[in-house]
């Protein structure tokens, strides 16, 4: 299993990753790995589960690929009127879109789009490839009520767009049909009070299976007290900072208000009774990821002898070329595809 | 080990005590079972045992209440978590993550229990649930009797005394249901658990009761005692008790097994019931379903499905959990794309045409009412119906139909604040008042009481007499036989059989009511058609 520390530095490498370049060919680059490792992790769903892990995803990821590049661009050509590929003109006297639609202003944000779409995907996977539980254990001890809040959050939303669903079907039955807002009455109110019986029935349910059995009685007042005192250092000291010459004295303050505060949520941490069922381990495919993710930095972030960094500068205007390609970035980047070669390697084994 | 003196509870505004003068004693290691009509207080009785009321519902409680050795109102239902499992009638509401082992161990992780404990208690649990190999399944995955399982799984890994369940198996087919009934025996037989459960369908649970409890809403306190004790003072009975009751078996039998030791005595040559449910009795179908094919992403649905609804008949489908009954339904009334085949209703293709437009030929009752209930008061629910199917308002007649569905006094309620078997009612008027000549019904005797189901089981009968085509989904086989003219029965998406009720419920053991179980061969199927 790979643990759940891994895959978010893995996340933060494909955010860096699209957020460094605007070359195209790069940008495609990243989102094949991404698709790759979303087929491995769709077909371990099916493996695990027998059935497509589809429920839990109301639109398909390519349905808002389109959507994200389509507005992006449009967007753009509408309101950048840079490049010298001229399409055609809106007279000047419309504001803001008025003036010239270009070629290059389409494609830049397309490229805007596509990048959207990939930080998008990229949780999108994040989510696939971790459970609800593994993403709240990393929550510090400390907010284990919001943790749990958070869990209910999430596996509240899917429950209550398959009852969306369920409520415009039983509508449609009735002779109801979309026409305006009033006609969303007949769909909110059977949402709205299920809703609240099922909020009501969970709730039930966690005080029968004793959630904060342990901490009913163990009032954490000590704590609120040393919480509001740090957020009052850190707020002074930054005020000093940055509007008085005491600056070191400011800076004193905001460094013992932070230090208060991770103190304070430490002890509470502490003295919140609870325990983790699965206590996540570093292994070997963490490493093999983890080297992965260094390749990929090491090629967009350090000044690497052999490697043409101007590539990752794709600029559009004035005039749209071809992007430049250096195969030793291409290479490093495949970084990225690590998961998925994990994953792959698990599927069959499964599967034989 | 439990123990109620005097009890009487009122929720908030109430103008009478949910229950009152409560006096009942349940034993260690019994398995005990709460019935009565719905509103009788039955789902307040098991909340009371561990603390939910008054904790979570707050109102007035007056008098003892004892369990294990603690008194659940100091306590609060956290603390009496350790000592009283509960499961909810449906799953689905009480899960809190999305990973079957997840599920199970929360309730230990919230009690900060140690790993290797956390971990041997989560084993356990799912061993003994046959939870295993489902461990990192995701829980939307799972069937109904699955969910129910991981639900049992999660209340018993905190290795509670007590168990208690509200109406588990209502969700539940027949094999699942009996399924979950076995393992709940098993478990009080190896771990002396005591079990309480509330249930409507006694046919499934008596032959396994120690002890019987019954409450009536008009009757303060309750009738504890033997079964065979209580049922002699109840109306409340499967077809075997009733049976026992018209011809005096004594003691009653509480399952088909103990009855039949009469049986070998009473008859000797059972006559057979001459039935005539077969297509060449009626005419055009009303519904026609040909070569039907169901796709959902790569999983096939639906299989090659041929089937009719003739007006004036009750077509019963029953099947296993996801069998595809629920999509069949769906398809007809044209909420569920078809991959191949056709649908027509009323001699017309339903290919191409809008929902609303299909469904004023077809009214569909969804299985949950409340999905259809938006509206102020009943009548406007009524009168939305007909304006969204741009329909006369002086053609149609809803007074006359609400005088028909027994809810003309309700008329001006708030929909959502009737009972179960109302709102159904309710929503059954919404679907028909545009006089379609066919309903279909997915699993409407969910959540109701006997006397529910009869009035339902009338009604249909009435509507069919008059010439409308009923098609109804149910787990409920007595239900099914006592009003089914045709019986189909569908699994992984093929129709298995389909005909004549009494050959088809002995076509298999699952769906066969007690009355085939007892006579094999007799051609009856409801206590009414027995003539020793």
């Amino acid at each position: 299993m790979i643990n759940t520390w891994t895959w978010f530095i893995w996340i933060a490498a494909v955010l860096i990753a699209l957020s460094v370049t605007r070359n195209p060919l790069y940008i495609i680059l990243i989102l094949l790995c991404l698709f790759l490792l979303d087929t491995q992790l769709a077909l371990k769903s099916r493996i695990t589960n027998g059935a497509d892990d589809n429920r839990s995803i109301p639109v398909s990821p390519f349905r808002i690929a389109l959507m994200l590049i389509t507005l992006s661009a449009v967007f753009n050509a509408a309101i950048s009127h840079y490049g010298e590929t001229v399409l055609f003109s809106l007279p000047t006297s419309f504001p803001l879109i008025g003036g010239s639609i270009t070629v290059e202003a389409f494609v830049y944000g397309a490229l805007n789009g596509l990048v959207l779409f990939g930080i998008f995907y990229a949780f999108f996977i994040l989510n696939r490839a971790l459970s609800v539980r593994r993403l709240i254990r990393v929550i510090p001890r400390a907010f284990y009520p919001v943790a749990v809040v958070t869990s209910i959050a999430i596996t509240f939303i899917p429950n209550t767009i398959r009852q969306y669903h369920q409520i415009r079907e039983a509508q449609s039955v009735r002779g109801h049909r979309m026409r305006g807002i009033r006609d969303w009455l007949p769909l909110l109110i059977p949402l709205l009070t299920g809703g609240l019986e099922r909020a009501l029935s969970l709730s039930e349910s966690m005080s029968a299976r004793g959630l904060a059995a342990s901490t009913a009685n163990q009032e954490v007042w000590w704590g609120r007290i040393m919480v509001l005192f740090g957020l009052l250092l850190l707020l002074i000291g930054w005020i000093l900072t940055l509007f008085t010459d005491w600056l070191l004295f400011g800076s004193l303050l905001l460094i013992s208000g932070i230090g208060l505060l991770l103190i304070v949520l430490w002890l509470i941490g502490r003295s919140t009774p609870h325990s983790t069922y699965i206590l996540e381990k570093w292994t070997w495919q963490d490493a093999l990821i983890l080297s992965g993710v260094a390749a990929v930095i090491s090629a967009l972030l350090f000044p690497l002898p052999f490697i043409d960094k101007e590539t990752l500068h794709y600029e559009v205007y004035p005039t749209m070329h071809l992007p430049g390609f250096d195969p030793f970035i291409g290479i490093l980047l495949l970084g990225l595809l690590m998961p998925a070669i994990l994953i792959y390697i698990s599927n069959i084994s499964v599967q034989e | 080990m439990i123990s109620f003196q005097s009890v009487t509870f009122s929720y908030p505004g109430a103008d009478r005590p949910a229950i009152q003068d409560v006096d009942l004693v349940i034993a260690e290691g019994m398995l005990a079972l709460v019935c009565g009509l719905s509103g009788s207080g039955k789902s307040t009785l098991l909340r009371c045992i561990n603390g939910l009321v008054p904790h979570f519902s707050g109102g007035t409680l007056r008098g003892a209440i004892r369990i294990a050795g603690l008194d659940p109102v100091q306590e609060s239902p956290n603390m009496m978590s350790r000592h009283v499992g509960f499961v909810f009638q449906d799953p689905e509401s009480q899960f809190v993550v999305d990973r079957v082992e997840d599920e199970i161990a929360f309730a230990l992780e919230n009690a900060a229990m140690p790993v290797d404990e956390m971990h041997t208690r989560v084993e356990v649990a799912m061993d003994m649930l046959k939870l295993t190999p489902l461990r990192n399944r995701s829980l939307d995955n799972l069937s109904g009797g699955e969910k129910q399982r991981v639900a049992l799984a999660s209340a018993l890994v905190l290795k509670p005394n007590i168990l208690v369940l509200d109406e588990p198996t209502s969700q539940l087919d027949a094999g699942s249901a009996d399924e979950l009934l076995q393992l709940l025996v098993q478990l009080k037989g190896e771990h002396n658990l005591t079990v309480i459960l509330a249930e409507h369908r006694l046919e499934r649970i008596l032959p396994y009761t120690d002890q019987m409890i019954y409450l009536d809403k008009s009757v303060p306190g309750v009738l504890s005692g033997r079964p065979r004790d209580i049922l002699s003072l109840i109306s409340l009975g499967p077809p075997v008790v009733k049976l026992a009751n018209r011809f005096g078996w004594e003691p009653k039998p509480l399952g088909v097994e103990e009855a039949k030791k009469f049986i070998s005595t009473s008859i000797i040559n059972p006559i057979k019931k001459v039935s005539f449910s077969s297509e060449s009795n009626y005419k055009q179908p009303y519904i026609q379903v040909s070569d039907l094919d169901i796709h959902i992403g790569t999983k096939q649905i639906l299989d090659g499905i041929n089937l009719n609804l003739f007006p004036g008949e009750i077509l019963v489908l029953m099947g296993p959990n996801g069998a595809g009954k629920s999509t069949l339904l769906r398809s007809i009334v044209g909420l569920q794309p078809i991959n191949s085949g056709s649908i027509s209703v009323a001699n017309q293709s339903i290919s191409g045409k809008h929902v609303s437009d299909i469904c004023q030929k077809v009214g569909y009752l969804p299985q949950d009412p409340n999905a259809l209930l938006f509206a102020e008061s009943v009548s406007e629910e009524l009168q939305i119906t007909i304006h969204n199917h741009h329909l006369n308002p002086d053609d149609m007649h809803p007074d006359e139909l609400l005088r028909f569905l027994g809810i003309s006094e309700k008329r001006d309620s708030y929909p959502r604040d009737l009972s179960v078997g109302e709102k159904q009612r309710v929503a059954l008027a919404a679907i028909t008042i545009t006089q379609p000549g066919a309903i279909i019904l997915d699993e409407p005797t969910r959540g109701l009481d006997y006397e529910a189901k009869q009035d339902l089981i009338t009604l249909l009968k009435i509507w069919c007499a008059e010439g409308m085509g009923v098609l109804l989904v149910t787990h409920d086989v007595e239900m099914a036989a006592a009003t089914a003219d045709r019986i189909a029965l569908i699994d992984q998406g093929r129709i298995t059989a389909v005909g004549d009720p009494v050959e088809v419920s002995a076509s298999s053991g699952l769906f066969s009511p007690q009355i085939t179980l007892l006579f094999p061969g007799s051609g009856w199927l409801t206590p009414e058609d027995v003539t020793l």
